[in-house]
């Protein structure tokens, strides 16, 4: 029997729980079968053995990003309703399973995520009130949290097996490359900015301290930073030179605030 | 009434309670369900400085354990801090107790970064558990209905998981950072921050050397930091 719009509707929405029963044995596929389970009842409909055999073939193990698992519950679904036969539907989890986590993590864990995070924290240092901060991150990355969930769950259920096709060269690799050059550049700016409201805000309500530190501080965290970025082991030269920087930095504030 | 008491005094029971629920929100959000980021650290802190009266300072300590926590991205089956019970946990505590202070900030931030790795013990925990309600498929096959009622039972695990957390820690939480922000000798020190601002900066660090960028990425690092620096110069 073919699924409702209401099945798909459940299915879908139930993967936003996929990795409720995350597990070392199976991982998320107690999840992905959790959400194919409305699916799977109206296509076999009537038939309990039918139903029972695909339950045990999608609770082997798997495991993929949890805002792509809906590509992998639609693309498994139409599988299951084109009867395609379980090796070769075993097979198709097993392609899956690997670029499903490589690429999430990449686009959203690696990319999306800790561009809108940095961004969100770089506006607060700037002026923006916390709440605006907060909720504007939220309101943005979940605007690409949804839609990449609507568009996986879609595409995996318009194009089954040949989901793969769609996944190369498109969207998930395009954007992240995009936004990737992003997340250093903010880290360097929010690490300035962050560690100079240790001290005194520039902007609005901090940390408060004495003003010079408003700038010690955040030169302790360029040349730490800059110097931790710049070599992949520093030598005994370079962390004697750290140190000295550092020191310099921060001994005049010292001597002023034990002198005050 | 001293920094805290809010939470602290006689009538503090309730309040102690739901921010207890909230952290098992924040927990489930993290891990089961739905992944919306309300268990980031800024985000969490920000709840949590709210609830204690100063979204900023919440959102402070959030930003600057969001940071620590920046290099520990949940790839397959990786180990990392909790973030959300965290930044609530740090939040509360900052904002009722740290009286602006950069110890209190340290302090705080001290708790949130412990909290967070209890936070991911107590993750190893319950993902032993669901390897015992669902890790073996010959047990839930059939028409489903096992499966179900197991995978819900998980998912209020782990918000049972967040609401001991937040219970446990919180009230530690802030009377660590109430005797912080107020050191014996009086006054505040800002060099209470200086082991801070390297922490935080070799975390970005160790977040930028992770980005596949290569040189590119060293770049616009270093663009990134003069940005700020020339930000800081100009305001400060």
């Amino acid at each position: 029997m073919i699924p409702r719009g209401r099945d798909l509707l459940r299915a879908w929405a139930r993967t936003f729980a996929v990795q409720g029963s995350w597990n070392y044995r199976t991982m998320i596929a107690g999840g992905v079968t959790f959400a194919l389970l409305p699916l799977l009842r109206r296509i076999h409909a009537g038939d309990p053995v039918a139903l029972a055999a695909a339950l045990a073939r999608h609770l082997r193990p798997f495991n993929a990003h949890p805002y792509l698992s809906g590509l992998a519950v639609g693309a498994l679904a139409r599988a299951e309703l084109e009867g395609v036969p379980p090796e070769r539907l075993e097979r198709f989890r097993e392609a899956l399973h690997g670029p499903l986590g490589s690429v999430g993590d990449r686009a959203v864990w690696a990319t999306w995520r800790p561009v809108c995070l940095l961004a969100a924290i770089a506006a607060w240092a700037i002026g923006v009130p916390a709440l605006a901060a907060a909720g504007g991150f939220l309101v943005v990355y979940n605007a690409g949290h949804l839609w990449l969930r609507a568009w996986g769950f879609r595409t995996g259920w318009q194009a089954g097996l040949a989901v793969g096709g769609r996944m190369r060269g498109g969207i998930l690799e395009r954007v992240p490359a995009r936004l990737a050059p992003l997340t250093p550049f903010l880290l360097g700016l929010v690490t300035v900015l962050l560690t100079g409201r240790f001290g005194g805000p520039p902007v609005g309500v901090g940390v408060a301290t004495d003003p010079l530190v408003g700038l010690a501080l955040p030169a302790v965290a360029v040349a730490a930073l800059a110097a931790f970025a710049a070599h992949r082991r520093p030598g005994l030269l370079g962390r004697t030179a750290i140190g000295w920087v550092i020191l310099a930095v921060v001994a005049p504030w010292l001597f002023a605030a034990g002198g005050a | 009434m001293p920094p805290g008491d809010v939470l602290l005094g006689p009538g503090g029971f309730p309040a102690w309670l739901a921010l207890a629920a909230l952290g098992g929100v924040l927990a489930m959000d993290g891990i089961s369900w739905p992944q919306a980021m309300v268990s980031r650290p800024l985000v969490a802190g920000t709840l949590g400085g709210l609830a204690g009266g100063d979204a900023a300072a919440g959102l402070l300590v959030g930003a600057v354990l969001e940071v620590l926590f920046l290099r520990y991205p949940p790839f397959g089956a990786a180990r990392y801090p909790d973030g959300g019970p965290a930044g609530l946990v740090a939040g509360v505590a900052f904002a009722l107790a740290g009286e602006g202070s950069p110890t209190g900030l340290a302090a705080a931030t001290a708790a949130g970064w412990t909290a967070g790795w209890m936070g991911s013990a107590s993750v190893q925990l319950l993902r032993r558990i669901n390897e015992r309600l669902v890790g073996r498929p010959e047990r839930l096959a059939g028409d489903g209905r096992r499966l179900e009622i197991r995978h819900r039972i998980g998912i209020r695990l782990d918000f049972a998981r967040g609401v001991l957390l937040t219970a446990g820690l919180l009230v530690p939480a802030v009377l660590f950072v109430r005797v912080a922000a107020a050191p014996p000798g009086g006054g505040s020190s800002a060099a209470a921050v200086l082991p801070l601002t390297i922490a935080v900066a070799l975390s970005a660090g160790a977040a930028a050397r992770s980005l596949p960028d290569g040189g590119r990425g060293r770049l616009l690092l270093f663009a990134g930091l003069a940005a700020g620096a020339t930000f800081v110069a100009v305001f400060a």
